[in-house]
């Protein structure tokens, strides 16, 4: 009598399980994403029918200095925001791990800001950057330093910011909590009793077991952080001198206020094509230092 | 064999951690009923002390060549209805906050005159209400009466998003006598002659004024008809160190930074125009003697004379740009819209006079309007909705919340001689016709290269305004050539 | 517990007041603002404590929309979202950490390329396809999608088992348990801490998500609480005052689930099977 194998049955459990996200899959993502492929190859303005023109958005891009302002913009942000979450958000999690009484109010307090709506969060930073009234200048004042304008200098908006993002690091630092959490105890007791110092239990036995929450903030992070919208869209619109163009607001701008559909959905997969690109890397490389202590590979 | 895998904390921390447990449920029970009972009655909200009227503005752009505007003959085919059903019309308007109030009471009363439709109100604060129509109207779902701001109408109207209103004008049922309406306001709802949207609410620029800081430093109050020397003058007068710590703490005026369609007013003033009026070119025009000198008086304004303070974030709107508000700015040039805020305002005793002029008197008009969707199934009845919604039973309503457009309201309620209403009207007069107009490209164009160089006299007080704007008027024309 | 010494923990103590100092003070900023009038909120010099404190700023901003309805509306669809991903995310996450199959690592990056392309360009079609199905105004967009698996949820808990180790499994098929029961009777139990984290961020999410209610509720009666907050940001005017008070109402509820959710992964769950 035929009997399946067992990697052949290990397979069709496998296909039988992710089964509802391959057809959520079919039905919600990939349809959408060939649309808008399609989408991409028209001039479209959402009023009156699209018509083809082929590869003209792809060729207007090259030539587009807002494009490439745009890229620049969020690249920067990017390698600014990434790390600094990284080391922020592990560094706030040690801080959230510690076992003293009442460490639940401290770990509300951090996560606190990044539960915030959308407005309201970019809002209040918008208040804390204010050159004259704002939080900010007028404590730098206080040891004698002149703020500069932040919002409204282009030298400066983007690291502003960038500032206001570290607000949120809550977010990644519950999320490195809850893998630190999975560290069994029994492997830092074992360490402390072979002589290992607080550092080197760190260096050697947590993060070590950490890595696959890092490789996960790592990459969640990238392409987050690729995505930036709202935060440019409230405060600064982009501006001052188009300092602060992030992509995905270029690509709004283009999408829902030039009517040019076409040119928004290009650049939309362009922007999948890079953050794709720049994930694969950091995938490919995963092996080398991400350490899964529960893998059949 | 069982498999059984155990928590190895003992029960009472358990019991302990249930007992948490349960009061947090409870705390977030009772968050919600309270949440839910404040919730109660929506449907007519309580007109609530401070008051805002919003016209919805947004700079959109062409970005395909529209070569004749869409002529859309539309046979109404009234949507079928059992008998006794009541025909739903849907309304979307970019209006937010308390600014719903007057919608929502104009639609009880027509739906109390009206008892076979049900109106629906679908509001979406402006900055997403476009990206939501467009969704919609591009998936053939919008509403059926539509709002939107003047600049948006050559790119709805010239792509066939509204009907030609001028059958249910002239209709013998249903019809509407457009000279009720005040200088001016049906003219941003027109294209290619027709009229498609007509007039919700509008507002030319002015300049308040703070009296108590005039009262304060004895200076007399401005006067209409003053120039812009007069403004300079008064502006100078009124900024002030007064603690001597080297800082300005009272400043002259408030200046809405880079906004580029209230700037058109100092183009305008100075005697020149942004774009040539067939809309082919720009070169002459944003470069042109005029439009250098009213950029190189606004600019001198920040950082020459030093009267106006400079901004705290580039938004001209919805920013934190407050100096007028706190009583720590003299003058302020803008439109109706914070007025009611500026009214209740303990630091401001208000006035209210008219742009000063530059070579000329001139203003710009900002509006919104509402329309028919050119796709709705319910044209007869959305007519009839909105030439009450925005004829001479709305206005009366209207009043109270912004300045009406139709004449008769104006002048019964006083308003046409209120000293600082009637001098929003009056500026009716000295309309100069927006860039826009001319050319379905302009936000794509101009627009963004005219803010840079705002942006840039504001920020660098070493800017060359000549070649700024030189700049500015090659970037737009190579943009202009590219839509075509 | 003095693995670290004294100067060590008191310097963790002291590093952990300073930052939550650091946290806090914006956070006081916004209870501060909503207690103000407009025109006193960028006030200069500005003032900490409100005098006199506007509490009409809470019950206005509160009763002027109906955010008692908006909360309802917001918590139905955050609730079934939650379950939806629970149980779906759950056994695909499974799939792809322990299961082996041909395939299984290039569609795990397309699991990962999912979350790369810029929702303002998939809301046309997606709109679209929803109007098709007749969903549009209803909460069916926003929740039904969960179901299918959510592409974070997925990495998120993937990663989780793979921390996991091998032994239980071994144990529970060498008993001759299947994929099912394994996935019940094992792995759930142990993946307390990252199930709470799926369900604080699936909550958060819902409760903030802002581009999708927009576009699929069209009656004011369906809409979300983000879609109520954002009616204090007119084009021409912020209502600060009001945008402050009811951002903060409005922000309780998802602190209450977290300290909810926080609490299951704070009592360590240690493993008492399967020590080898």
């Amino acid at each position: 009598m035929p009997r399946l194998s067992a990697s052949r049955r290990e397979a069709l459990t496998f296909y039988l399980c992710i089964s509802p996200w391959l057809a959520g899959l079919l039905l919600f993502v990939l349809g959408p994403m060939l649309v808008s492929l399609g989408i991409s190859f028209t001039r479209w303005d959402l009023l009156s029918p699209p018509i083809f023109v082929g590869l003209r958005n792809y060729e207007r891009m090259l030539g587009d200095p807002l494009f490439w302002q745009a890229l620049k913009v969020t690249a920067t942000y990017t390698l600014l925001y990434v790390p600094t979450e990284l080391v922020g958000g592990l560094a706030l999690a040690l801080l959230m791990n510690q076992r003293i009484p009442g460490i639940v109010v401290f770990r509300t307090i951090f996560y606190l800001p990044s539960v915030i709506s959308g407005v309201a969060f970019v809002v209040v930073w918008m208040w804390i950057f204010h050159p004259e009234a704002g939080l900010l200048n007028v404590a730098l004042a206080q040891i004698g330093v002149v703020g500069p304008r932040w919002l409204t200098d282009p030298h400066t908006a983007l690291s502003a910011l960038w500032m206001m993002s570290l607000w949120g690091l809550g977010r990644a630092a519950v999320i490195y909590l809850a893998g630190l959490k999975g560290v069994p105890k029994e492997l830092h007791e074992a360490a402390i009793i072979d002589g290992a110092n607080p550092w080197q239990v760190f260096r050697y036995v947590t993060i070590p077991l950490i890595t696959p929450t890092i490789f996960f903030n790592l990459v969640l992070s990238m392409i987050a952080t690729f995505q930036t919208f709202t935060s440019a869209f409230v405060a600064t619109n982009g501006g001052p001198l188009d300092s602060t163009l992030f992509f995905v607001l270029y690509l709004y701008r283009q999408a829902f206020e030039r009517f040019s559909m076409g040119y928004a959905a290009a650049l939309a997969w362009v922007l999948l094509l890079i953050i794709l690109a720049l994930t694969l890397l950091v995938v490919r490389f995963a092996d080398r230092w991400v350490y899964y202590e529960g893998t059949r590979r | 064999m069982g498999l059984s895998y155990q928590l190895s904390n003992g029960d009472t921390s358990m019991q302990r951690s249930y007992l948490r447990h349960a009061l947090l449920v409870i705390l977030f029970a009772v968050l919600a009923g309270i949440l839910a009972a404040c919730g109660g009655a929506a449907r007519t909200p309580t007109a609530v002390p401070v008051e805002r009227t919003v016209v919805v503005e947004r700079t959109v752009v062409v970005a395909q060549t529209v070569e004749v505007p869409h002529e859309v003959v539309v046979t109404p085919t009234p949507a079928p209805q059992a008998a006794g059903a009541k025909i739903v019309l849907r309304v979307g308007t970019g209006d937010s906050g308390e600014g719903l109030t007057p919608h929502l009471k104009i639609i009880e009363q027509f739906e109390k005159d009206n008892p076979d439709i049900q109106v629906q109100l679908e509001p979406v604060g402006s900055g997403d209400y476009y990206t939501r129509i467009l969704i919609q109207i591009a998936a053939g779902d919008p509403p059926d009466i539509l709002q939107i701001g003047d600049d948006a109408v050559p790119n709805f109207v010239g792509k066939g998003a509204f009907v030609d209103l001028a059958p249910f004008i002239t209709s013998k049922e249903n019809p509407l006598d457009t000279s009720i309406y005040l200088p001016g306001v049906l003219e941003p709802g027109q294209w290619g002659g027709k009229q498609y949207l007509l007039p919700k609410d509008f507002s030319p620029l002015a300049v308040y004024y703070n009296k108590k800081i005039f009262d304060k430093y004895k200076i007399p109050y401005p006067k209409d008809g003053w120039t812009w020397d007069d403004f300079l003058k008064t502006a100078q007068a009124l900024t002030k160190d007064t603690n001597g710590d080297g800082k300005t703490d009272v400043w002259g005026v408030q200046l809405p930074g880079p906004w580029t369609t209230g700037f058109e007013y100092w183009v305008a003033a100075a005697g020149g125009r942004l774009i040539s009026a067939d809309g082919s070119t720009f070169t002459g025009y944003l470069d042109s003697p005029e439009t250098t000198k009213a950029v190189q008086f606004y600019a001198d304004l920040y950082n020459k004379y030093k009267v106006a303070p400079p901004p705290a974030d580039l938004n001209a709107f919805g920013g934190g740009n407050s100096e007028f508000d706190s009583g720590k700015a003299a003058l302020r040039l803008f439109g109706r819209w914070p007025q009611s805020g500026l009214k209740t305002n303990p630091n401001i005793d208000l006035g209210v006079v008219g742009p000063p002029a530059g070579v000329k008197r001139a203003n710009v008009l900002f509006w919104g309007g509402f329309g028919i969707s050119a796709i709705s199934k319910n044209q007869p009845a959305a007519w009839r909705f909105l030439r009450y919604y925005v004829g001479a039973q709305g206005a009366e309503v209207w009043k109270n919340w912004a300045l009406p457009t139709v004449k008769s309201v104006a002048e019964a309620s006083g308003q046409a001689s209120d000293p600082i209403e009637g001098v929003w009207i009056g500026e009716l007069n000295h309309l100069a016709p927006r860039a826009y107009i001319s050319t379905p490209y302009w936000g794509a164009t101009a627009d963004p290269a005219l803010r840079k160089v705002l942006e840039q006299v504001i920020i660098d007080p070493a800017t060359d305004v000549a070649a700024a704007l030189k700049t500015a008027t090659q970037d737009a024309q190579k943009a202009l050539a590219e839509q075509k | 517990m003095r693995r670290y010494g004294i100067v060590g923990r008191a310097l963790a103590l002291a590093l952990l007041f300073v930052v939550a100092a650091l946290f806090l003070i914006p956070l006081l900023w916004m209870i501060s603002s909503s207690l103000k009038p407009d025109y006193e909120i960028f006030a200069v010099p500005p003032q900490l404590i409100p005098n006199p404190p506007r509490w009409a700023n809470y019950s206005e901003a509160l009763t002027f929309l109906p955010f008692g309805r908006y909360t309802l509306n917001t918590l139905v669809i955050s609730a079934v979202t939650i379950v939806g991903h629970l149980l779906s995310c759950t056994v695909v996450a499974y799939a792809f950490a322990r299961l082996r199959a041909p395939g299984r690592d290039a569609l795990f990056l397309v699991v990962l390329a999912t979350m790369m392309l810029p929702y303002p360009v998939t809301m046309v079609p997606l709109y679209i396809l929803f109007r098709a199905l007749g969903w549009i105004n209803t909460f069916l967009p926003l929740t039904v999608p969960a179901f299918f698996g959510s592409p974070l949820y997925i990495f998120l808990l993937r990663q989780f088992f793979l921390t996991l180790p091998t032994d239980l499994e071994d144990a529970a098929r060498i008993d001759g348990a299947n994929t099912a029961q394994i996935i019940w009777h094992v792995i759930l139990p142990l993946s307390r801490p990252a199930l709470a984290t799926v369900a604080i961020f699936t909550f958060q999410a819902s409760w903030n998500d802002f581009l999708a209610p927009l576009i699929y509720l069209q009656n004011p009666q369906n809409y979300t609480v983000t879609l109520g907050l954002q009616f204090f940001r007119t084009s021409y005017t912020t209502n600060w005052g009001y945008l402050m008070a009811a951002a903060l109402i409005t922000m309780l509820p998802v602190v209450i689930v977290f300290l909810l959710a926080q609490r299951l992964f704070i009592e360590g769950i240690a493993m008492t099977g399967g020590k080898g």
